[in-house]
């Protein structure tokens, strides 16, 4: 039953949400598509009274990019391996963090610091611990393994080219799941974090008395109630991760790929990114109404699993 | 009589004996968890301690072809050199102005639309919350020019409100809220409404205050927000009055050819990020206070 | 299911709204020529803008001469702003344009100018430079708008000459501050080995060798930008790389496979590396003093400070670093790239405010003193040959050596090959081939040839003309 009193209100506790984002999200959007149409539009060449055929050529144009198809398994991959490795991940940390004493406010602390740490500095960090510097043309010496390569050698093991020249793609893409989950992390601790403590202590309290083991509290007890939370964190990490670009970037630089294969690790806005600095945002519109598409798709997919899975 | 006795008697000991086991694993557990919170912080602290290092070196030093995991000689004028080239107090009260009023605004759209959705029931819902999920799907940077040309139109440029209004909605930080308003339980609401008190009431009440740490996280989310901020500021109020700190202190560490000087960037941010830090260190009590003690009973 | 269709539904709506919305954004100013205003500049007052990439010393010499400037005419006001690296003004230039809030003077590479083109929004200089209307100034003297004979002619020719690369003959920029490759070499191992410094790519092969008999460890060149390598490659050679007019992409042919083959060899024989492939700073190579290290570099000449090995507490330094041209095809006709930034003015809606820009402009590139302070302050090589005889600047040059005053050595080099600058064509999407050609010398480099070399360096170019046409 719909109370016809509360329509009204609903729509104006909306409406400033609404507003704004018709004027600075809507119309961008609306935008977006009819230029998508606009055969080779040129957000410059408009400027001098250039017409453009109104078709589908700019979809032509990016499907019929060899490295589309690239692109979109990159983009699948590192999606479908980064979402679940750093719920769990965020998951066990939010747990622990709440579940002790002692050095509590102390580790919760250092857990916030990577709020404070320019990504720059992240991107720099990672690319020196996993970089070989001075690699001869015959893999076998180097100058530097770098700090990772040093610690699987005191294991004993042998160094891996992670990412320079010559790396293999899945030595890329082990890097690249590594570094995605540690900056996706912070994040994610914060949310799950913020969510255990809207959990009622009373069902802990119960499940103490009862002698529950801990790994059932967690999974029957805190995993539902934080349900909600874990929804959110992994339907938006979908979403970001179909839209990763910049930790291509902060890995690889530019060029999207180890040195010698440019390319070999760009995604779908990765190939938006290319276009958009000469202006052609007919290409740019259509490939990013082609993502639309697809993060539309796994999104519902995901909200129709949620919605059998979420306890509220 | 006597049997019986001695039945207490072996009760009492078994449960010694698995209350000794229990020490024993609970030890065992306890000591594992702060092993694995004590890697992760190693790993999260690491590009921090990074940052902190490559600001105290020379350039020279950070151009080695072998990086140093320690500065072989610190230099603090680069963080002289990163104050010295703007003028951080105008920078900072800029920034702060932004970042202050974005979120308080922020916050009230967000708690009112992510009430409306997760407790009021009105026709097409769904569909707006689909809709509202959707704008989130396409890549903001195409959004830019469609919205650069928009204030233009409305003159807004180089003034704080085009620095702040833009962004004000955030779909993200609505679904985030709204989440955590449905985890609370209905009753509560429904139990107001018997007694006879208002949405608003009842809102600010009970809901808010439940929602606190998610409350909390988003503030420190747009605060971030603020600070970090650089191409649409630059873009559209790069004017002495209204310049955010990022933008004022990228100017510190270009350098005459156009390079950037990494070690003085990377004090520039150590700078930037101090006082934020301190507001989180301030914030994170209120995270971590939760239900328990806000005095609701659910 | 049914929120799919609603979704769908209102996409749909959202797209049939988008095609009726479709309105005209041209702009009248962009699509007009400039003309000259009869009597030049009429004295009004105007402020004109300027973007730029200087960091505060730079700014410093600029503000110092804005006032010289308002002497002759107080009623030009000069704002100008630091506005990132060069592609963050390109990017804020781009979007602006779509507005009309585009500045009226910005630094510009030449395929910033080729996109800002593609909104013909930036103003030909020709009938400006050959404008003989006479202006007076603030006090009294008169200057001829356009630029004199003398004028042209003091500005090294390969500078000057980059402001036409454009396809159509018309010139678009002025240069400002220039610099070039330079060939580092470390001055007291070659002492100390008898060794030739290298002036052909043949006799520096030989070197190589020679050093890596000395230093087996070491590699001996270290090579900054391969875009730069393999352009000017093209250059020294005379063969096709890009072209302004027609087909753009050119470098896909035989010449230019030898040569990239016989550098494979090289980077295989461990003679020679490049920053990206390296993994590190080349000058951090260069100035190295344990371990693997390189004994010549070829970078940046406005990067010399870099090149230097750091300095013990007394302030000794290492050893001794050489500067000299880059090696050559033929070093009777030495050819080395033109890099640095040159100024475009923008069409603005009043006529006024493009002479203001020109004057300002015109004042900066074609003042020696100006030349000779920014030369000074950023290491960067002055565009015109008078400041050779600048008093200051020459005190500075005849300190020049390879340890404190290491600036002022390059510099010197640079002004001594004045004859042998290139600049090559500029267009939209000039930047892609660049970027294209160093990818390639990085595959060509480090990719396992399977046996066959010739297969593999033909798929390698194939696919870099097939990145620059997508």
């Amino acid at each position: 039953m719909v109370d016809s009193k509360h329509q009204w209100k609903a729509w104006l506790y909306l409406s400033p949400a609404i507003v704004l984002l018709l004027i600075f999200t809507v119309w961008p959007i609306i935008n977006t598509v009819r230029i998508a149409f606009m055969e080779g539009y040129n957000a410059l060449g408009v400027l001098t009274g250039q017409q453009f055929n109104i078709g589908i050529g700019n979809f032509v144009n990016v499907l019929k990019y060899g490295d589309f198809l690239t692109c979109l398994k990159n983009t699948m991959l590192l999606t479908v391996l980064t979402v679940p490795l750093s719920t769990i991940l965020a998951l066990l940390i939010a747990v622990a963090l709440n579940s002790i004493k002692p050095l509590q406010k102390f580790l919760q602390t250092i857990f916030f610091l990577p709020y404070v740490t320019n990504s720059i500095a992240i991107g720099m960090v990672f690319a020196a611990m996993f970089n070989i510097i001075g690699l001869s043309p015959d893999g076998a010496r180097a100058e530097s393994w770098g700090i990772i390569n040093n610690v699987i050698m005191f294991f004993g093991g042998e160094p891996v080219n992670w990412i320079n020249a010559q790396s293999s793609y899945e030595a890329n893409i082990a890097v690249m799941t590594i570094y995605i989950i540690w900056n996706a992390l912070p994040f994610k601790i914060l949310i799950l974090l913020g969510g255990l403590q809207s959990i009622n202590k009373q069902y802990y309290d119960a499940a103490r008395v009862d002698g529950t083991p801990r790994w059932r509290v967690l999974t029957k007890i805190t995993v539902p109630l934080l349900s909600p939370m874990l929804a959110y964190v992994i339907i938006t990490g979908f979403i970001g991760g179909f839209k990763e670009y910049s930790s291509i970037v902060g890995i690889f630089g530019e060029k999207m790929g180890p040195v010698g294969d440019a390319g070999s690790l760009n995604t779908m806005v990765g190939y938006i990114y290319e276009v958009l600095p000469d202006m052609n945002y007919g290409d740019a519109s259509a490939a990013a109404l082609i993502l639309f598409g697809i993060i539309l798709v796994v999104t519902m997919i995901n909200l129709q699993v949620s919605k059998k899975r979420v306890h509220f | 009589m006597a049997k019986k006795k001695d039945s207490i008697v072996m009760h009492e000991q078994d449960l010694q004996q698995v209350s000794a086991q229990q020490r024993v694993m609970r030890v065992l557990v306890k000591s594992f968890t702060y092993l694995f919170l004590g890697v992760m912080a190693l790993i999260v602290l690491f590009p921090f301690y990074w940052m902190i290092i490559s600001s105290l070196k020379s350039l020279d030093e950070y151009r080695f072809n072998v990086p140093t995991l320690w500065p072989q000689k610190i230099i603090w004028a680069n963080y002289a050199k990163a104050f010295d080239t703007a003028d951080l107090g105008q920078l900072f009260m800029n920034t702060a102005y932004v970042g202050i009023v974005s979120t308080l605004l922020s916050l009230v759209i967000t708690v009112l639309s992510a009430f409306a959705f997760a407790r009021l029931e009105f026709k097409g819902k769904d569909m707006m919350f689909g809709a509202l999920l959707a704008t989130m799907m396409i890549p903001g940077e195409l959004f830019t020019i469609t919205n650069y040309a928009t204030v233009n139109d409305f003159g807004w440029m180089k003034s704080f409100t085009v620095l702040i209004v833009p962004f004000l909605v955030s779909v993200f930080y609505i679904y985030l809220l709204r989440q955590n308003f449905l985890q609370i339980p209905n009753e509560l609401y429904l139990a107001a409404k018997v007694d006879g008190c208002g949405d608003l009431k009842y809102l600010w009440k009970v809901m808010v205050p439940l929602a606190m740490p998610t409350l909390i996280s988003i503030t420190i989310l747009k605060m971030m927000g603020a600070w970090n901020s650089y191409v649409w500021p630059r873009l559209v109020a790069n004017d002495d009055a209204h310049r955010l700190i990022t933008n004022g202190l990228r100017n510190a560490f270009t350098t005459t050819t156009g390079d950037v000087d990494y070690p003085v960037q990377m004090a520039a941010v150590a700078i930037v990020s101090a006082p934020l830090f301190l507001v989180f260190l301030f914030l994170r009590k209120y995270i971590m206070q939760g239900v328990s003690r806000s005095g609701i009973k659910g | 299911m049914k929120k799919i269709v609603a979704i769908l539904l209102l996409v749909t709506m959202l797209l049939g709204i988008g095609m009726m919305s479709g309105c005209n954004k041209q702009n009248n100013v962009l699509a007009s020529d400039f003309v000259i205003p009869e009597g030049g500049y009429d004295g009004s007052a105007v402020t004109i803008n300027f973007y730029h990439t200087m960091g505060e010393p730079l700014r410093a010499v600029l503000d110092a001469f804005i006032v010289e400037f308002n002497k002759l005419y107080p009623n030009i006001t000069v704002v100008h702003e630091q506005v990132g690296g060069y592609e963050d003004v390109r990017d804020q230039i781009k979007t602006e344009l779509t507005v009309g809030n585009q500045p009226n003077i910005a630094y510009c590479y030449p395929d910033h100018v080729a996109l800002y083109n593609v909104a013909k929004a930036v103003v030909t200089l020709d009938d400006l430079i050959a404008s003989d209307i006479t202006i007076t100034r603030n006090d009294g003297t008169t200057e001829t708008l356009g630029l004199t004979d003398a004028q042209k002619a003091d500005f090294i020719e390969g500078y000057y000459n980059e402001g036409k690369e454009f396809g159509d003959g018309k010139m678009y920029t002025l240069p400002f501050s220039k610099s070039t490759e330079v060939l580092y070499y470390n001055k007291t191992f070659f002492t100390e080995n008898n060794l030739q410094v290298p002036k052909t790519w043949d006799e520096l092969e030989k070197v190589c060798e020679q050093i890596k008999k000395i230093d087996p460890t070491s590699i001996p060149l270290g090579y900054d930008s391969e875009s730069n390598w393999f352009i000017t490659m093209c250059e020294q050679l005379g063969t096709d790389y890009t072209s302004a007019t027609g087909e753009h992409y050119l470098f896909d042919n035989a010449e230019n496979k030898a040569f990239v083959k016989r550098f494979r060899e090289w980077y295989q024989k461990e003679y020679v590396t490049t920053q990206e492939i390296y993994g590190a700073y080349t000058s951090g190579l260069f100035t190295a003093t344990t371990g693997q290290r390189s004994y010549m570099s070829i970078g940046s000449s406005a990067g010399a400070k870099h090149q230097r090995p750091q300095a013990n507490d007394k302030g000794e330094y290492p050893f001794e670093v050489g500067i000299t041209t880059i090696p050559q095809v033929d070093a009777n006709n030495p050819k080395v790239i033109s890099q640095g930034p040159s100024v475009c003015i923008f069409k603005d809606s009043n006529p006024q405010e493009v002479i203001a820009s020109w004057l300002f402009v015109k004042f900066l590139t074609t003042n020696v003193n100006f030349q000779a302070a920014f030369s000074d302050a950023s290491g960067y090589v002055p565009v015109l040959k008078s400041v050779a005889d600048h008093p200051t600047y020459k005190e500075k040059m005849e300190k020049a050596d390879g340890y404190d005053n290491i600036a002022y050595l390059s510099a010197k080099i640079c002004m001594e090959q004045a004859n042998a600058y290139y600049t090559s064509p500029a267009f939209n999407g000039s930047a892609d081939a660049r970027d294209e050609v160093g990818t390639l010398i990085q595959a060509a480099f480090t990719k396992d040839d399977g046996g066959n070399l010739d297969a593999l360096i033909d798929q390698i170019f194939q696919e870099a003309i097939n990145n620059c046409k997508k």
